[in-house]
């Protein structure tokens, strides 16, 4: 290669590069939507030509099914419900991160996961919403928002945590009176395990779960505005209240209270253990009643397992709204697209509604419309501790970190109880700022 | 054994002037104008040079899935990373990985190299039953060895039969000896590419040499050791070097198997960069694959320089 070539090669190759670096700018950017109230379209207007895209996870995709059937047959719109894989929120994230877009999607509707998906820049706000007065209960101010604007549609029921137990269980050991409070409920499982039976069952190996005993532990405190502390800066995962919580869950594991093989136990597991009573109780969410719905049917279901909420100092349900539970619509900046894609949120809540609820058997979130006959007790018992439930860390907080993953590393021993709480906080801190929280 | 290398390299150093001698000089620039490389040098750019180039622009913004601007911060990523324990405990645990499926797969392939190195139908056939693993998706790989390892999984069921009493090892379930077990499998996929390139480096070594150290009277196990492993050196060099360093980027198989459990104690650094990089921070997680970068291109300089040395003593 002579000089000149090499400087001619050289050029290009650094001229290439700057035009590259000039586009270095975040693809996802768009203009700020505006957070007033926009005209939403009769249910029926004709959409005839018009395609409307909806993203859904694996376990999400055929929740539309009977929705997207009525909404084509009565506007001529085409509907698609694509499934990004798991892990559904990161591959989502990654997208629209990038620019690409649906005009729908499956989403968590809390603030910590609207904010993950810049809300105020990439969703349509929902405010005005026919639907919202229909909504029963508080349901309506109880998530979906972000800073008082509605971003999501609630579909289904939010998940709650609390106790799923074996009711033939409790019946072989006497138990006639279900737990009032934390110390009541520990006391339960010291009897149980006194009889020989394994009070609790947890699943070590996969993970997530764990959370769900600190968070019960919080619902008064989270009521008493412990996340809104938590997100200003002024109380941390290491202060006395979550420290607690996590010091509590690690001492009923040092005392015996859960399964053997609660390192090596899988979400599979903790579902066939209930159901065959190898184990009375599990703190888990709505999804593991889905894992119990594969392996009996209501009839079982109802006669075997029962549902009660528990917390600190009550009966205090703790709610997680996840990514089955409500839609976003996306601003594509298409108007025509945008306008479709509200009116089908507004024929899912709408005329659609009833099928809805009926296809999927499951408990009816509107007072006009009721709930079908076959959804099990356990659901019902579920959906109505809704009513006065506090608000999770993945509700509340502004940010959703690994708690998880290191009460799960506590459990195989390899982090303190101190070290998970710092490990959180730090995480909690570092995604806080990248939000642009203030006192981070 | 340098004197005995030295017919081989005589005819190379004879090529090289000749080949300088050839070279076409003037005749070229008119022949081949320089902007045909245009297509070519647009591919680079936009598919190497720019993503390499962007890995080192972004670790020093703020860029996250929470908002659109993306702002300069200088070298504070990599400040937060230092200050938390998980980015230097991960890169241990990445490298005492990389060590052992280097040392596993070099291992397998060599022993299985030299179990099928005469070509019989027997020993084809063979060799593209432990070749099928490497075209095999690594995902798919780790979530059958995950099902086999489980306790109540097909290994014990296998166990319990040959043995006497119950067996339910929890194969995954140990916060020592797990990253042993996920370097294994990672080394089970490769053994077949180490095993073929071990084959090619045996089929190199002339029959002559062989049968000259037979007929001094060398055993088996000598012909190995003195003859066939020093003529081997090229090929442990290129084995090792793509093991460790393949690894050292490993992610698909643990992920599949553990996702980084028990305790955290086979969290490669991949894997914390993909749990980053879902929580939306794009810039730290972008920081920590230029340090894992950085890592590799350190390891990978002085590794590879003293395999070639090493090939030259020998």
């Amino acid at each position: 290669m002579n000089k000149r070539m090499t400087r001619s090669v050289l050029g290009v190759a650094a001229a290439a590069t700057l035009l590259l670096a000039a586009a270095c700018s975040d693809p996802g950017s768009s203009t700020t939507t505006s957070g007033g109230s926009v005209d939403w379209p009769a249910q029926d207007t004709d959409l005839t030509g018009t395609t409307l895209t909806i993203w859904a996870a694996q376990n999400s995709n055929t929740i539309p099914d009977s929705v997207v059937a009525g909404f084509e047959d009565l506007t001529g719109a085409e509907v698609d419900v694509e499934t990004i894989p798991d892990p559904y929120e990161q591959g989502v994230q990654t997208k629209v991160a990038t620019g690409d877009m649906p005009d729908l999607a499956f989403w968590q509707p809390t603030a910590s996961q609207l904010t993950a998906l810049n809300a105020k820049q990439n969703l349509l706000p929902l405010d005005g919403a026919p639907f919202v007065d229909a909504y029963s209960g508080g349901l309506a101010d109880m998530t979906g928002l972000l800073d008082g604007t509605r971003y999501a549609a609630l579909i289904t029921t939010p998940a709650v945590e609390g106790v799923y137990y074996n009711k033939e269980v409790f019946e072989k050991a006497g138990i006639t009176d279900l737990p009032t409070d934390w110390d009541s409920f520990v006391a339960l499982a010291e009897q149980l395990k006194g009889d020989g039976v394994t009070p609790f069952y947890e699943m070590g190996a996969d993970r997530w779960a764990t959370q769900w005993w600190v968070q019960v532990q919080l619902a008064e405190a989270a009521q008493d505005g412990l996340w809104d502390r938590v997100n200003a800066n002024e109380e941390s995962f290491t202060d006395d209240t979550i420290q607690g919580a996590v010091d509590e869950y690690e001492d009923l594991i040092d005392e015996g209270l859960f399964n053997d093989d609660i390192k090596t136990a899988t979400f599979e597991d903790q579902g066939k253990a209930l159901l065959n009573g190898d184990a009375a109780m599990v703190m888990q969410v709505n999804s593991f009643f889905g894992q119990l719905q594969q392996l009996a049917d209501t009839d079982e279901l109802n006669q075997k397992i029962g549902f009660f909420p528990i917390s600190k100092d009550g009966n205090v349900g703790t709610y997680i709204p996840d990514q089955s539970n409500a839609l976003v619509a996306f601003n594509t900046g298409d108007e025509d697209q945008e306008a479709a894609a509200r009116q089908l949120l507004e024929y899912w809540l709408g005329d659609g509604y009833a099928d809805f609820v009926a296809a999927q058997s499951t408990v009816s979130l509107q007072t006009d419309v009721p709930s079908p006959s076959d959804v099990p007790q356990a659901l019902l018992d579920v959906s109505a501790s809704l009513d006065g439930a506090a608000g999770s860390m993945q509700a509340l907080a502004v940010a959703n970190p690994d708690l998880y993953i290191n009460l799960a590393d506590m459990i195989q021993g390899t982090k303190t109880p101190e070290q998970v709480t710092e490990a959180t906080q730090q995480q909690f801190a570092q995604l806080a700022k990248a939000q642009g929280v203030s006192g981070f | 054994m340098t004197t005995m290398l030295e017919p081989h390299r005589a005819p190379q150093e004879e090529l090289a002037p000749s080949r300088a001698g050839a070279r076409p000089g003037r005749r070229s620039s008119s022949d081949h104008p320089l902007w045909f490389l245009l297509p070519a040098l647009a591919i680079l750019a936009v598919f190497f040079i720019a993503p390499t180039v962007f890995n080192f622009v972004y670790a020093f913004t703020d860029w996250s899935s929470f908002k659109s601007e993306i702002g300069f911060v200088g070298l504070e990523n990599f400040r937060d990373l230092a200050s938390s324990g998980t980015l230097l405990a991960d890169l241990r645990i990445t490298v005492v990985y990389a060590i052992l499926v280097a040392i596993f797969q070099n291992l397998f392939g060599l022993l299985l190299a030299l179990l099928l190195e005469r070509d019989t139908r027997v020993n084809r056939m063979a060799r593209v039953a432990f070749f099928v693993p490497v075209i095999m998706s690594a995902l798919a790989v780790g979530y059958v060895f995950q099902a086999l390892l489980e306790p109540d999984g097909g290994l014990n069921a296998m166990l319990s039969f040959l043995l006497p009493g119950q067996v339910d090892v929890a194969w995954l379930g140990s916060t020592r000896w797990t990253i042993v077990v996920v370097a294994l499998v990672h080394a089970w996929k490769w053994m077949g590419l180490s095993m073929l390139i071990y084959l090619a480096g045996l089929k190199t070594i002339s029959d002559d040499v062989l049968e000259a150290a037979r007929l001094d009277g060398a055993s088996g196990w000598q012909l190995f050791r003195q003859v066939k492993l020093p003529l081997l050196a090229p090929a442990v060099t290129f084995n090792v070097a793509t093991a460790l360093l393949g690894s050292m980027n490993g992610f698909d198989v643990v992920q599949a198997t553990t996702e980084g459990g028990p305790g955290g104690t086979t969290e490669l650094l991949n894997i914390f960069i993909f749990r980053t990089f879902g929580q939306g921070l794009f810039a730290q997680a972008t920081a920590m694959s230029l340090t894992l970068f950085l890592v590799v291109a350190l390891l990978a300089f002085p590794v590879i320089a003293g395999l070639r040395r090493r090939e030259r003593v020998l």
